[in-house]
């Protein structure tokens, strides 16, 4: 069975400390709900979030009158909204539950992310701009990417997001100036690391209808280990192996996709990402990214809605705000950063953190346009 | 910071009969595979694992110097993953910046528990 997108809906992205994850979840919820049409009624609810307390997706659910149905809530890092979505989507085409609500979810306070310190490289110190920053050294001691294109990607997204009223931030950069901003963690610059944000997003998934956006493949994996003997950075091969899988469901692969929307948490992030999807070749990412071929008007736009970078990262909403930019890409309604004729969209994200593995989920969904 | 009850879950570096540090892992009988921790079974086949001894020289896979704020430290921190030699890749306090490819030696346990090298020579 074939499963379609009924509708999608986000909140505002940002730092909204006045606004509760209730009202925030309501925004994406109704939105979807509006979009879809029909009863404002689910069979089943997969929530995705990474900091939500014991209880927090129900909490959220009964304060707008969803309640009684199954409700499951799963963390995978930053891929816990795909992974809801993913779910969702398994349940629907298995033929578990009809009319699926996935929902992402997050609050992140007033600072980044803290290290785990039941984890053995977060009890070390290891904050994860850090982990990234490591990717990026090394690439960049590889010659595999220059520290101009590294800039050129938050050059590129914040621009996108120039047209897109929910990111948080928008801008428009020049590479120098992104070089400058403040270090973080060598050689990963302020402009090169996603902000700390509240928001969620939601998705409403059935059997396909006609007019639908349609899910080709949705594909989940964990890393394996990533130690000495791996031959890429952190983060490449489940990426890839994901990736793989996933357009191999979808009977088309890297070259068919019009419009992504990848994890680029980190600049480096971006540029590891499109090449492990096989959107660029090896050490093509960081050139694709200058080039402009992987700008809004390029061959190959990633992240017009400005990505993590720029539109923000509430972690277990993310997923699903990368869903959303897709859905509406392939329906023709992104307004001003629409890409002319998007037909085949895909959605990657890659949340990590956990030492030794590479990577703690990724997820990658192939989408076609009605 | 929040006060943390685990067991602390850092590799443990010991001293080597050389004065370097070595850490206590685990090699894997059924594939060789080796790891930093003493945990019950191999990460990459589940097989059986017999204690085993790395270090004290590496090299630098790659580095950076954490130049924000993180619970219970003080930036700026040098770390590093390190390549042991014939062991497991190791992430390392390095105090300030190392280049990669950089020959270093871990630097036997203190009191944080932290993981630590120093460039040889």
């Amino acid at each position: 069975m074939r499963v379609g997108i009924e509708g999608v809906g986000t909140s505002h992205f940002g730092r909204q400390p006045g606004v509760d994850l209730v009202d925030l979840a309501f925004a994406a919820v109704d939105e979807a709900f509006r979009a879809a049409g029909g009863p404002r009624s689910v069979d089943a609810v997969w929530v995705g979030t990474v900091f939500g307390p014991a209880g927090v997706a129900q909490r959220v659910l009964r304060a707008m009158g969803l309640t009684g149905m199954p409700v499951l809530t799963v963390e995978n890092a930053c891929a816990s909204g795909t992974t809801a979505f993913a779910e969702a989507c398994e349940a629907v085409r298995s033929g578990r539950y009809g009319r699926v609500l996935a929902l992402g979810i997050e609050r992140m306070g007033d600072g980044a992310i803290t290290p785990e310190p039941t984890d053995p490289e977060g009890r070390s110190g290891l904050a994860l701009p850090a982990l990234y920053a490591m990717a990026a050294a090394r690439w960049l001691h590889e010659g595999r990417v220059t520290p101009e294109q590294l800039a050129a990607v938050s050059v590129k997204n914040h621009a996108h997001a120039l047209h897109n009223p929910r990111a948080q931030y928008a801008g428009r950069y020049t590479v120098e100036e992104v070089q400058a901003s403040r270090m973080i963690a060598d050689p990963l610059t302020l402009l090169q690391c996603c902000p700390t944000s509240d928001g969620a997003a939601a998705a409403i998934v059935g059997p396909a209808a006609p007019g639908q956006v349609t899910v080709r493949s949705v594909a989940l994996r964990s890393g394996a280990p990533w130690n000495h003997r791996s031959p890429h950075v952190w983060g490449h091969d489940v990426v890839r192996d994901t990736a793989v899988a996933a357009f191999a469901a979808a009977g088309v692969g890297p070259e068919d996709v019009d419009v992504a929307e990848v994890h680029d948490a980190f600049t480096i992030g971006e540029i590891v990402t499109t090449e492990a999807l096989g959107l660029a070749g090896p050490g093509e990412g960081g050139k694709a990214a200058a080039a402009g071929r992987t700008a809004l008007g390029g061959e190959q736009p990633v992240n017009p809605s400005g990505g993590l970078l720029s539109r923000g990262h509430p972690l277990g909403a993310t997923g699903l705000a990368q869903l959303a930019e897709i859905v509406w890409q392939l329906r023709g309604e992104a307004g001003a950063r629409q890409v002319d004729g998007a037909r085949i969209g895909l959605v990657e994200t890659m949340g990590g953190g956990v030492s030794v593995l590479d990577g703690n989920a990724c997820v990658v969904a192939v989408l076609e346009a009605p | 910071m929040t006060r943390v009850t685990t067991p602390d879950p850092r590799p443990r570096v010991v001293a080597g009969a050389e004065g370097g540090g070595l850490v206590e892992g685990r090699r894997c009988t059924a594939c060789a595979e080796v790891v930093a921790f003493a945990w019950p079974a191999c990460p990459a086949c589940g097989g059986p694992v017999e204690p085993a001894r790395f270090g004290p020289e590496g090299t630098v896979w790659s580095a950076t110097v954490v130049r924000v704020p993180v619970p219970g430290r003080t930036p700026p921190y040098g770390m590093a993953y390190v390549d042991l030699d014939d062991g497991p890749r190791v992430l390392a306090h390095t105090g300030g910046p190392v280049p990669i490819g950089a020959r270093v030696r871990l630097v036997p346990g203190g009191d944080d528990g932290d993981v630590r090298v120093e460039v040889v020579g």
